[in-house]
């Protein structure tokens, strides 16, 4: 097992060698004189300002909550167009029924105002 | 394949979407007599569905095998529907408070039952677990509803949370047994299952018992039953008590005696430990709690416990007995439940010893809550005596007396606590006349549970005869 | 007709398994010992993918002609979102109270 899959190991071994061997080496010699400058998350650009983990606002879950249900929505009618010759009009039945609840809770989440941006 | 098999639910849920529609389009003006109207439409629909199938008394299945509809899936489902109605009847006021949202928890209510009534149905481990999660989801949001209130918002998330632990563990097990037999139908692995015990098996067992425990509540998976009934909603309380208990018997007693009576002497033995912790820690614990839905909530535990009893037994007479119990519980706790909500509501409090002089401030609630609480203890002649005498009797005759020693012993124990309340609502003189009158709909819901709590204890013979024939379609 | 390059390693039964075993014990184990109910939430969707290893697993060595295993953890994929859905909509519930997600900090109720 080994002899078949050991040349790929050594490969690997040796690819990663070479690209560390120089970042290493050149940290040994060359002089350090860090500044403000250099030391600047960003060489140019805004300097951010702040922690940078901020929350997100809550209205936001709404839209992730219906993506999420009418995404995997998807997981179904998936298997169903692939298999779509062999399943005939009982399962074309049975998706439309099933497109319309979801149907019937999008109208819902709209008339709600589920939709809107507040 | 036949899609007529599903009617009953499906009246449910189309009952629920018409609610759903009509709220979204009617700008939340929809009246809650007219909310309550269109319910007991559906759940007459569905249950003029039902009554028909079970004077036919043919069982049949559809969807390749996955849904069957017998006797004992009947019984089931008229009793969810029955106790559902009453939920609502008794929900009145409540409703009222849940303004602006009240047309939705209704709705999930009734898909909450369509699902319960899935589950019972269900012969295949795909569609029982599609359908125990849609009932314990919404479930969830039931708890919560008041989600301004922290009790209730907790109550929901902790159900939530410890839900969703249990049905991945449960969802292991059924994986484990998926793999030893190659089956999903629960007769498939029946079939499958010949050799007797293997380690994958009693850990696959041991996994579902987990599962199935949390949703029964039996000890140790018991948790979350008294934080989760009490910062529920009332109304929603009583329902979870009844409805979704009694569906979750329903699936343990089906898949233990459907998919594995090849290792029944296992799980006999663990079931039975299972029904001795439950109503010993149901009971002890329940001594010590001060409110009356804490209290309620390990009395609940408590009767598992004995119910675990009827099923551990097994046998024919025992199933029937299991399913005579589920009946009698059901009206019993409807009954202290619903009065519960109305003197909560009017006392403020749900502490038992705010009840005290009740009979003299509303005579009717206090002797409700006194014989439900007396039917709970098993005192003759309400349902709840003969209940356990089935229960027992099944037990003794396959020698498993030291269980049934253990489940009068809790017995006497429970009197201690149960009429604690009792001795509080009529001895201790009532500290100031509490006003308010009850809504009609909620005394009618009472009457009927009381009603029920008498009629299954004085004709109990008839009813054990009809809960033996539903049992008996289970195993055919 | 094999194919061109057979797999040096073919990843058989026992490798599906202990995987899955393991996701499902890590889950386990996130979800007993944390305190923020988002992890607990992680941890439980890390238990059911853990389950749906095991499902395909078994699927794959039990009958390839029959897919119930595959459809099965199809169906725990959907639930899983919907549990995700309901399980952040009483997050943000009680956050809303509380401004904690800390389950230990939910202690309105206690026995």
């Amino acid at each position: 097992m080994v002899g078949s899959f050991g040349p790929i190991v050594i490969a690997i071994a040796i690819a990663t060698a070479f690209g560390l061997l120089p970042l290493f080496l050149s940290g040994l010699i060359i002089p350090k004189m860090p500044d403000r400058v250099k030391n600047a998350p960003y060489e140019c650009g805004v300097e951010t300002i702040g922690p940078t983990s901020i929350q997100f606002h809550t209205r936001y879950y709404l839209y992730a909550l219906l993506f999420v249900i009418f995404d995997v929505e998807a997981v179904f009618l998936f298997p169903w167009a692939v298999a779509y010759r062999h399943l005939g009009l009982f399962a074309l039945t049975e998706v439309v029924i099933f497109i319309g609840l979801l149907l019937v809770g999008y109208v819902y989440a709209w008339r709600k105002g589920a939709l809107q941006w507040v | 394949m036949n899609v007529a098999i599903l009617s009953p639910e499906i009246s449910l849920g189309a009952a629920a979407a018409v609610i759903l529609l009509a709220e979204a389009f009617s700008a939340g003006n929809l009246s809650r007599v007219a909310i309550l109207a269109l319910a007991t439409l559906g759940i007459a629909v569905s249950a003029a569905f039902l009554i028909p199938a079970q004077l036919a008394g043919v069982p049949t299945s559809s969807f390749s095998g996955a849904f069957i509809q017998n006797g004992f899936t009947i019984y089931f489902k008229l009793l969810m529907l029955m106790a559902t109605f009453l939920v609502l009847l008794g929900s009145g006021r409540f409703l009222a408070q849940a303004e602006g949202r009240r047309a939705e928890l209704v709705a999930l209510v009734l898909l909450t039952t369509a699902a319960l009534m899935l589950l019972v149905s269900s012969t295949e481990l795909i569609t029982l677990y599609i359908s125990l999660e849609m009932a314990s989801l919404s479930t969830a949001f039931l708890a919560a509803w008041m989600k301004h209130q922290e009790r209730s918002a907790e109550a929901g998330l902790k159900f939530f949370l410890l839900n969703a632990l249990s049905s991945a563990v449960l969802l292991y097990g059924i994986a484990l047994l998926y793999g030893i037999t190659g089956q999903t139908q629960l007769n498939g692995i029946a079939r499958e299952l010949v050799g007797g015990a293997t380690p994958a098996l009693l850990l696959a067992l041991a996994l579902l018992l987990a599962g199935f425990g949390f949703k029964v509540s039996a000890v140790p998976f018991h948790m979350w039953t008294p934080d989760v009934y009490e910062g529920a909603p009332t109304p929603i309380t009583a329902y979870l008590s009844v409805a979704s208990k009694a569906a979750g018997f329903a699936v343990i007693v089906r898949v233990l005696q459907t998919a594995l009576p090849g290792v029944q002497t296992e799980w006999v033995g663990l079931i039975a430990i299972l029904a001795a912790v439950t109503m010993t820690v149901g009971n002890i614990v329940a001594m010590v709690q001060t409110n009356i839905k804490r209290m309620l909530a390990y009395s609940t535990i408590a009767q598992a416990g004995y119910i675990l009893v009827g099923v551990a037994a097994g046998t024919g007479q025992g199933l029937g007995a299991v399913l005579f119990y589920l009946a009698a519980y059901t009206a019993t706790n409807l009954g202290a439940f619903i009065a519960i909500v109305e003197i909560a509501d009017r006392t403020g409090s749900e502490r038992t010893s705010d009840f005290a002089g009740l009979h003299a401030r509303a005579p009717w609630l206090a002797f409700a809550l006194a014989i439900s609480l007396l039917s709970l203890a098993g005192l003759p002649p309400l349902a709840g005596f003969f209940a356990k005498i089935y229960v027992f009797w099944a037990a003794i005759q396959t020698g498993l007396g030291w269980l049934v020693l253990l489940g009068v012993l809790n017995s006497a124990i429970s009197l201690f606590y149960y009429a604690q309340v009792i001795h509080h609502m009529y001895m201790v003189p009532a500290p100031s006349p509490a006003p308010g009158r009850s809504l009609p709909t909620l005394v009618a819901g009472l009457t009927v549970a009381i009603a029920g709590v008498f009629a299954l204890g004085i004709f109990s013979g008839f009813f054990m005869g009809l809960a033996e024939t539903a049992a008996r379609t289970l195993t055919q | 007709m094999p194919p061109a390059f057979p797999p040096l390693y073919p990843i058989t039964l026992q490798h599906g398994l202990i995987l899955g075993a393991a996701l499902f014990s890590i889950g386990l184990a996130g979800a007993l010992t944390k305190r923020n109910s988002i992890v607990i939430l992680m941890a439980i969707e890390v238990m059911l993918n853990g389950v749906n290893v095991t499902f395909v697993a078994f699927a794959r060595q039990l009958e390839p002609a029959v897919l119930t295993g595959q459809v099965f953890a199809l169906f725990i994929i959907t639930v899983a979102a919907a549990e995700a859905a309901v399980g952040l909509a009483l997050i943000i519930a009680i956050y809303h109270l509380r401004h904690s997600v800390q389950i230990d900090e939910a202690n309105e109720l206690q026995g």
